[in-house]
């Protein structure tokens, strides 16, 4: 029987004030949940598992993890 | 329809856009941002060698350049000083002034360029790739050069598998320093736990007085980001340095992805990893690779197939060109990676004793591991 993956209960959220847009974080993402527009980088929420892997790698701090 | 789309305006794409229109064919590059150049976000620092394979630095004269380099200084974790190199080392360039000229080229020899032109998404059909532009608009291409950077989609939506483990990622951040005293000839390279876990701090000068100081950090080894590791680091050598300018970046240390096309895509440079792995450098890579995807793509459409397995021909002849030398230089960062800092302090001393005129990559290996026998594994690895 297929089961849904639990849903991760933390995620990770940027801070457009802080985040410089250079994409780093997006080849870290193992679902590929991170991606860029004009607008600036998005994490899609639904797909982040909360890894955390793109938290530390950040040269500006501007990921963050939150409760869902 | 048109023959070549090349995502990207960096070296790979104006590269490859340039050499497949000289050869008749119609491409169009699209860049993401507004102009081509700019932002900055690279050290500039760049060899001679490979830099003269696609044009002429005029001995440093050539307006695209901040300056040219003679010497190579390494600084060990205590801050003994290693120097190498007399006479062409290579250069700093201006790549805002740079990257302009490869597409003066890439327009000349009859591409099509379009800034504040983003893909936002890429669709088969049939044997053509369709990409949507900018949200609506749609361009049919048979092939698509993928030279879209560390953050590429073009191999997400290719299937390519682009990802990358957090031990194989530079963290990277760099300041414009004016009012500094730095020899405007030397590039200097600073490494340590403290500096830069993982990495290393540079000193590219960029005139006179000024220079791109940054670092580059691996964060399973690091306690702070990059940029708190550079701000350190400019408090300490450059406390009196007037800040300009700062960029981050992330820079890939690993080896090329395992497949570099797919139906109908290649992607070049930082896009598919085509970066050495120990230094860290990226540029003449990326337009080796976009000349070398041109010169596919131009043969697969005169033959009709641009399916992956035609177009790994490309992928094969980086792999002959680099692809395999940047296997072998992980292999020796893997293994030195396990050295502590007191080890290279011990290894600078070591190489100091060979004259600075006698030394040659080949007496420093030999001298260094007659006196650090700690290297064997590391020599292992690199003729493994």
């Amino acid at each position: 029987m297929n089961r849904p993956a639990p849903r991760a209960t933390q995620i990770a959220i940027v801070d457009a004030a802080v985040c410089d847009e250079c994409g780093l974080c997006m080849p870290l993402c193992p679902p590929g949940a991170i991606t860029m527009h004009r607008a600036g980088l998005a994490i899609d929420a639904v797909t982040c598992t909360g890894c955390r892997k793109c938290i530390d790698p950040c040269p500006v701090g501007a990921l963050a993890m939150v409760e869902r | 329809m048109i023959d070549l789309l090349v995502v990207g305006g960096g070296p790979a794409g104006l590269v490859a856009a340039r050499v497949a229109a000289e050869c008749g064919r119609e491409v169009l590059l699209v860049e993401r941002d507004p102009a081509i150049g700019l932002p900055v976000r690279c050290g500039e620092g760049v060899g001679s060698k490979g830099l003269e394979e696609f044009l002429d630095p005029q001995n440093g004269a050539a307006p695209w350049i901040s300056r040219r380099i003679t010497r190579v200084e390494f600084r060990s974790p205590s801050g003994a000083v290693v120097r190498v190199g007399h006479g062409d080392v290579g250069y700093v360039l201006d790549r805002s002034r740079f990257e302009p000229v490869l597409a003066e080229q890439a327009v000349a020899g009859g591409a099509s360029i379009r800034v504040g032109a983003e893909v936002t998404g890429l669709e088969r059909d049939g044997a053509i790739w369709v990409a949507r532009i900018n949200g609506d608009e749609r361009v049919r291409a048979r092939i698509v050069i993928g030279a879209d950077g560390v953050e590429s989609m073009v191999g997400r939506w290719a299937g390519i598998d682009t990802r990358v483990r957090a031990k194989d990622m530079e963290s990277c951040a760099q300041v414009l320093l004016d009012d500094v005293d730095v020899d405007p000839e030397t590039i200097v390279l600073h490494f340590g736990r403290e500096i830069a876990p993982g990495g290393y701090a540079w000193i590219f000068p960029k005139g006179p007085r000024s220079a791109n100081v940054g670092l580059g950090v691996v964060a399973l080894r690091a306690r702070r980001n990059a940029m708190a590791y550079l701000d350190d680091y400019i408090g300490t050598a450059f406390p009196t340095g007037r800040r300009g300018s700062r960029t981050v970046g992330g820079v890939v240390v690993q080896t090329t992805v395992r497949s570099s096309v797919a139906d109908g895509v290649m992607l070049c440079g930082d896009a598919a990893h085509m970066i050495n792995p120990l230094s860290g450098a990226g540029i003449v890579n990326a337009m080796k690779a976009g000349r070398l995807a041109a010169e596919t793509a131009v043969e697969a459409i005169a033959e009709g197939d641009t399916s992956a397995r035609r177009l790994g021909a490309y992928h094969d002849r980086w792999m002959h060109v680099l692809g395999h030398d940047h296997e072998r230089f992980y292999r020796v960062k893997e293994a030195l990676g396990k050295f502590d800092d007191q080890f290279f302090d011990s290894l600078a001393c070591s190489v100091n004793a060979i004259p600075e005129d006698k030394r040659t990559l080949r007496r420093i290996f030999y001298a260094a591991l007659f006196q650090q026998p700690a290297l064997l594994p590391v020599i292992f690895r690199y003729f493994a």
